[in-house]
């Protein structure tokens, strides 16, 4: 549950509406308005709002709370309005029979809300002179700006700006939080994949630690989708990361992956395998999948489209047999092995979406031994009487090859570049509080906004394609993102901030 | 009656601990895959049933009954699901 509210918050009186006759923990946070920022003396606060959107965000960040630590009751109430030192600007509270899971519910809330809640502070300094703090601003892209975040990564030829704003626009699904799939998700959070889902439904265990990499000696006994996807969210705040704290089914398999621009196969076993790689190739998403045997390891990427699949792997071998004779749980493992396969995981999935996979990468076996320190590759020809397969048979590797994940049209967030290829386009400028439009700096015939005027966006929006563009080139995407979801298809937002935005003041 | 044939072959996971070595180079006069692998099983003491096998020829997966040429490398693959 979220509350905005412009009255005092009754901390007693919230605290009591949480009360559940099964809770054994109240984990609560209070927000309080300091006397100081940023080194300089703070008189009194005043918050404002953008209130539609600050509602709905608020909303989901709750029940995102809820649904990844279940048991959790959320509350989360947040000032507007005038405040003076000391007075309650947020408070959370989260009951849970257990503290394990309040503790993190909560911690995730308040991080979430100063990440994303559309919410400016004014400061009041002593002498009458005051500023506007954008919370978002401050917290993110003022300390953690993408641009410094990825430096050394943008910088590389094969990613830039145009790659960077790829991985941000990439959904990608890490099925299995284990040896291979910690490491996976952690390298492929900090390249900043824009959002990650992990889905785990097992349990942190003491005999995981020496080789799942996300987990602490703390954490035994906690779901491992929930605490990996708080361990990334501190690694990474600039990203989305999502706990599916459940097995992967036949029943929910196709919503986890349809959409996504890759899913990886981090599992330990063949049904779950088989039942990903169907899925993917019916929903169109490559599947980057790996597994070991003690020192060995192998890894395949199954793109759609590209012969050689995983039935053609195994010619029509049941999972159950094939389960039957492999390794399974419990069996020894060097640590290394998965990490080396779990980072090889993540390699192959950020290339997929960089457009830089060869085509033997999506057309082999890479098998690795680290006992010997030997790689190997193995061409996968398409079985012809495999069942999957064999309408695609007559695919040339050429088109399997040019494959394209990122029609720019689909692409939320374009480049300059990128938007010069599309043609006429309406820059709309969202100005915040206090900001101006320097016109001449701008592309010709911007059109400037205030950033609470959602009206007068959907309005500008409707008329045709649009590119949306902000100070700081955060808030844009997500009102871009808003109002593709309210069906307008032609809105992007440019990557990166607009220099022609002048700061308040 | 058919020649004898030089063949480098090389063994993952599970079959690598029942070989007991990575690679071997052997002269046989297996004409395929199936009857390379029965030779194994009686020589090395291979246990996994060939039918939840993969072999790789040359780089290349193949069948059990694949041709086998002089100087092939062959790989035998067994099912790996650790994660």
């Amino acid at each position: 549950m979220f509350e905005l509210t412009d009255q005092p918050i009754d901390a007693t009186a919230r605290r009591a509406q949480l009360a559940r006759p099964d809770a054994g923990a109240c984990v609560v946070f209070e927000g309080w308005v300091r006397n100081h920022h940023a080194g300089k003396p703070v008189s009194r606060l005043e918050y404002e709002a953008f209130d539609e959107l600050a509602r709905l965000e608020g909303e989901a960040i709750t029940a995102e709370a809820e649904q990844e630590h279940p048991g959790c009751t959320v509350l989360c109430v947040h000032r507007t309005g005038s405040l003076g030192i000391g007075e309650l600007a947020v408070w959370i509270g989260v009951v849970s029979p257990h503290r394990h899971a309040a503790f993190l519910a909560c911690r995730q809330v308040i991080e979430e809300i100063k990440r994303r809640l559309p919410v400016w502070k004014k400061e009041h300094h002593s002498g009458n002179l005051a500023e506007w703090v954008n919370c978002t601003a401050e917290s993110v892209a003022g300390r953690l700006a993408p641009e410094n975040y990825y430096a050394r990564q943008a910088s590389l030829p094969e990613v830039g700006v145009t790659g960077q704003a790829r991985l941000a626009e990439a959904s990608v699904l890490v099925v299995g939080a284990g040896g291979l799939g910690c490491p996976a998700a952690l390298y492929l959070a900090t390249s900043g994949v824009g959002r990650l889902t992990l889905a785990d439904a097992g349990k942190v265990e003491v005999s995981n630690l020496h080789r799942q990499i996300l987990f602490t000696a703390d954490d035994v006994g906690a779901a491992k989708a929930t605490v990996a996807a708080a361990r990334l969210r501190a690694q990474n705040p600039l990203v989305k990361i999502e706990a599916h704290a459940s097995d992967v089914t036949p029943t929910n398999v196709r919503a986890l992956v349809t959409g996504r621009t890759a899913v990886l196969d981090c599992t330990d076993n063949f049904a779950t395998r088989f039942l990903l790689h169907d899925a993917c190739r019916s929903a169109g998403v490559p599947l980057v999948s790996a597994a070991v045997y003690r020192f060995e390891g192998e890894l395949n990427v199954f793109a759609p489209h590209q012969t050689g699949c995983l039935h053609c792997l195994w010619a029509g071998k049941p999972a159950l047999s094939l389960e039957a004779v492999a390794n399974c749980a419990g069996d020894p493992v060097f640590a290394p092995t998965v990490g080396l396969l779990g980072v090889m995981q993540a390699a192959e999935t950020l290339k997929l979406i960089l457009g830089l996979s060869t085509h033997a990468d999506l057309s082999s076996t890479r098998l690795v031994n680290l006992l010997d320190a030997s790689t190997q590759s193995l061409e996968r020809p398409a079985d012809p009487s495999c069942p999957v397969c064999a309408k695609v048979v007559s695919s040339s590797a050429a088109e399997a090859a040019s494959f394209s994940l990122h029609p720019l049209n689909d692409s939320v967030v374009l480049t300059a570049e990128q938007l010069a290829l599309l043609g006429p386009v309406q820059t709309i400028a969202l100005l915040e509080s206090g900001e101006s439009l320097d016109a001449a700096a701008a592309p010709e015939n911007t059109i400037a906004i205030a950033m609470a005027d959602l009206g007068r966006l959907r309005e500008l929006a409707a008329r045709g394609p649009a590119v949306l563009t902000c100070r700081h080139g955060l808030r844009s995407v997500a009102l871009a993102r808003l109002l593709r979801a309210e069906g307008l298809p032609g809105i992007h937002a440019l990557a990166g901030a607009l220099s022609a935005i002048r700061p308040a003041r | 009656m058919t020649a004898s044939r030089l063949l480098h072959l090389r063994f993952f996971a599970v079959l690598r601990e029942q070989a007991g070595v990575s690679t071997l180079a052997v002269t046989t006069s297996a004409r395929t895959p199936a009857e390379l692998y029965a030779e194994l099983v009686v020589s090395r003491g291979l246990t996994l049933p060939a039918a939840l096998l993969r072999i790789a020829i040359n780089d290349r997966y193949a069948t059990m009954d694949t041709p086998l040429s002089p100087g092939d490398r062959v790989v035998f693959i067994p099912p790996v699901a650790g994660g």
